[in-house]
């Protein structure tokens, strides 16, 4: 006897087993429930790595959940190298943000500039172009030569990060504006610096906000590889440490709490956006 | 806009850009020779051209020709990215069409997902040491995380019209995932090709820069060590150069399946 | 007789369009001369692509013609400005800006203060039915809506011409008859100079006082000049509509 159910796209279609009786119907479905596998998945997850940190020949290597929690809680309450938990956190950050501010405050207004101008587009792409394919990363050892080991080489590091894509997306967000808007505010009677500030900046803005969401994400990851090469604070600092005096629990406890930081920032920015762009840009056809 | 503006680029458009990198570079020279920057920190262009010439040969003072520390690099990054290819996308376009696929997967592709790739540096050395097989974790648990958002988005923005018209012709879930899902996916997975390789490059420099004993990362950290910043230098640019070059490559394999897929007649 | 006065026109305008460097020559319209009288409502009718939304554009100043001049009350026209309204096919308003945002820019970028201007502005609101939308973005409004506010912000600026080009082009068309009623109906109290200009004949016959249409192939000129003396409002399917339609449909080669 064949039934009707819902598909996926909503559409009534034939169940293509006929013969299920109730209860096995009910697994089936149980089984295809979204949130049920999640379930079952995080659990069993859980379940497989306390296994595994216990019962298996990788036990040194695995920490358990449990002892990873424990071990994030007396990093709040000890000090690690002169630091509790926060004061690492807030190292790493106080680092994103200067650095952030710094290679945003350079590069969006050469980004614009270059935009604007031919000229200087002409006479700093071509040096940039050089520079663009060199990962930030990869300065750390000049960094480190020029500045030491202390706060400056890191930093100088976060800004060439966020400087890249701070300077394209603000670049691309004034060259891609819809020309069809210059026409409508010339046709209202604005000159040249009129039409820079109520054309020019707003329309690019939306492309210039998102170009500083990916810049702070890249600072973040450059942070934390300039703690890892050399650093003496922070939670980069703290998973190096973590893998150099084999404390499995620190380095993962010390991933958790990186993968949650990040996660915040992103989140944060996306709800500012949601703010300060209001607007809804529709591409030009 | 007006035909006015699109004049012929005036003459000094054209010559601008070239006085610009010969001039970065007769600056940097220029400053290292004048000893207006003290060779401890930084050496000249003309040294890094001469140490790129002689590491072409000489494995001192580092251990190895810059040909395989370039090489190493590469097999270790490529390795990984290939990998995460293989792994990554079958996944991403799984989930993205069966349930069971998503349901089991996704609480453990967002676990890995907001870590910051180089976070995984140290996990990996301390599991598998610094040789090849670390290096290669790192590079595909980074890899993996574009491949299969590119490919689950990719399956998700298939026409739902092409797909109701096949159950209507009493096609299985898996012939629709097959003929119509996988091939509406392709384009938003080679979209993802570049970023995916972009991030295992940059990733493996980091990871070879904090502990290696070869390759390209090695050799900008041996630069510091011994104080000859014309290695780092040297190091640096081969990053650049390598990364730009593999990233060049990709996009011309893509280019070519991406036409091969159009003149197939692959149905959109 | 009181001769109306001529507010714009066009002497002997060709454009020339220069690509590659100036390799490609493409013309695009070709001695086209065109009078338009005070308040009157005149429709420039022709296919796609037969130049004539470059021609609203030189009347705009936003183009330069290649040979010959537009005089605006007897001056030429050498750049866009306020004078002339200008209301686009694609509505291309400010994304960024609420309604009442875009509609006082005019006015904003020409120094009145803001009391003045929000005034101002309300009132042209109110002209083209928006009433009660006035902090709403142009991306929560439809494309009809859209359009009122892009006739508002032109209007705002008290210019001595309006030009549309194809302004209901995007519109579906029952939205299009009723914007074509609204334009009426908006014309009707605070008249202005319009030239107007569409590739719909239905639409001519409805809106126009006069209708100028251009051949249908590049470059473009004037085919033929039609006096539309019926009675506003007007009905599609009066039988002096239809025929007038039929008319104009008959001496042109298009296919509309």
């Amino acid at each position: 006897m064949s039934s009707l159910v819902e598909s996926r796209e909503g559409a009534l279609v034939e169940d293509k087993m006929p013969t299920m009786d109730t209860h096995r119907g009910f697994v089936i479905k149980l089984l295809h429930n979204k949130r049920f596998l999640y379930l079952i998945s995080i659990v069993g997850f859980l379940l497989l790595w306390e296994w595994a940190a216990l019962y298996t020949s990788y036990a040194e290597y695995m920490p358990t959940p449990w002892e990873v929690l424990k071990e994030l809680v007396r990093v709040t309450q000890k000090k690690l190298a002169g630091k509790d938990l926060w004061g690492h956190m807030w190292a790493s950050i106080r680092r994103v943000l200067i650095g952030f501010a710094l290679g945003s405050a350079i590069g969006v207004p050469l980004g614009l500039l270059m935009a604007l101008s031919r000229h200087i587009n002409a006479l700093v792409k071509p040096v940039f172009d050089l520079f663009k394919p060199m990962p930030p990363i990869s300065w750390i050892s000049l960094s480190i030569l020029w500045f030491g080991i202390g706060e400056q080489s890191k930093i100088f590091i976060i800004v060439i990060g966020a400087l890249v894509p701070a300077l394209i997306n603000s670049y691309n967000g004034i060259r891609l504006v819809d020309p069809g808007l210059y026409d409508a505010i010339r046709m209202l009677g604005a000159n040249r610096r009129q039409q820079l500030i109520h054309v020019t900046l707003p329309a690019g803005f939306p492309a210039l906000f998102a170009g500083l969401q990916i810049a702070l994400s890249v600072a973040w990851g450059c942070v934390l590889a300039a703690e890892l090469v050399g650093a003496r604070s922070g939670l980069g600092f703290m998973i190096i440490l973590g893998m150099n005096t084999s404390r499995p629990a620190l380095i993962v406890g010390g991933m958790v709490v990186i993968a949650i930081t990040a996660f915040l920032i992103t989140y944060t920015l996306s709800k500012v956006e949601n703010v300060v762009c209001p607007w809804k840009v529709e591409l030009p056809q | 806009m007006s035909d006015e503006t699109k004049l012929k680029d005036p003459l000094s458009l054209k010559i601008i850009p070239w006085v610009s990198i010969i001039g970065f570079f007769l600056l940097w020279e220029l400053l290292v020779r004048t000893g207006l920057v003290p060779h401890v920190l930084l050496a000249s262009p003309s040294e890094v051209g001469r140490l790129f010439i002689d590491k072409l040969t000489n494995p001192h003072p580092d251990g190895s020709l810059l040909m395989t520390h370039a090489a190493i690099s590469l097999a270790e990054a490529l390795l990984g990215y290939g990998l995460a290819l293989l792994i990554g996308i079958p996944l991403g376009l799984l989930m993205g069409w069966f349930v069971v696929a998503e349901g089991l997967a996704r609480p453990l592709f967002e676990m890995i997902r907001p870590i910051p790739p180089v976070a995984w540096i140290p996990l990996a050395i301390f599991w598998f040491g610094i040789g090849l097989t670390g290096k290669v974790f790192i590079i595909w648990a980074c890899a993996v995380v574009p491949c299969v958002i590119n490919a689950y988005t990719g399956v998700r923005m298939s026409n739902p019209t092409l797909i109701q018209m096949a159950r209507t012709y009493g096609a299985s879930d898996w012939q629709i995932f097959m003929k119509i899902c996988v091939p509406s996916a392709l384009p938003m997975v080679f979209g993802g090709l570049q970023i995916a390789l972009a991030l295992a490059w940059t990733t493996l420099v980091a990871a070879e820069l904090i502990a290696a004993d070869a390759g390209l990362g090695f050799l900008i950290t041996m630069g510091r060590r011994l104080l000859r910043p014309d290695m780092i230098v040297l190091g640096m640019l081969m990053v650049g150069l390598t990364g730009y070059i593999i990233g060049v490559i990709i996009d011309r394999i893509e280019r070519k399946l991406t036409a091969g897929l159009e003149r197939g007649g692959v149905s959109s | 007789m009181i001769v109306d006065s001529i507010k714009i026109e066009c002497r002997q305008v060709s454009k020339i369009f220069k690509q590659r460097g100036g390799s490609v020559q493409i013309p695009v319209l070709k001695d086209i001369s065109i009078s338009v009288l005070e308040k009157e409502f005149l429709v420039i009718v022709g296919p796609g692509q037969c130049g004539k939304s470059t021609l609203l554009r030189i009347m705009a100043g936003l183009e330069t013609p290649t040979t010959g001049r537009v005089l605006l009350d007897g001056k030429e026209v050498t750049g866009p400005g306020p004078d002339r309204g200008l209301v686009f096919q694609k509505y291309t308003l400010f994304p960024w800006k609420t309604v009442m945002g875009n509609v006082e820019m005019g006015p904003k970028l020409a120094g009145m203060p803001r009391k003045k201007r929000r005034d101002l502005s309300q009132r042209y609101i109110s002209l083209v039915g928006l009433e009660g939308f006035e902090n709403a973005y142009p991306h929560e409004l439809s494309g009809g809506m859209k359009q009122r506010v892009g006739i508002a912000r032109a209007y705002a600026n008290d210019p001595k011409v309006m030009l549309l080009d194809e302004p209901f082009g995007q519109l579906d068309a029952q939205t299009r008859y009723l914007m074509e009623q609204e334009t009426t109906r908006i014309w009707a109290s605070e008249k202005k100079t319009v030239v107007f200009v569409t590739n719909n004949i239905d639409e001519a016959v409805y809106l126009g006082d006069r209708i100028v249409t251009l051949e249908g192939k590049l470059p473009g000129s004037t085919a033929n000049v039609y006096d539309v003396n019926l009675p506003r409002p007007r009905e599609h399917t009066d039988i002096e509509f239809l025929e007038l339609r039929h008319r104009i449909t008959e001496e042109t080669a298009l296919l509309l």
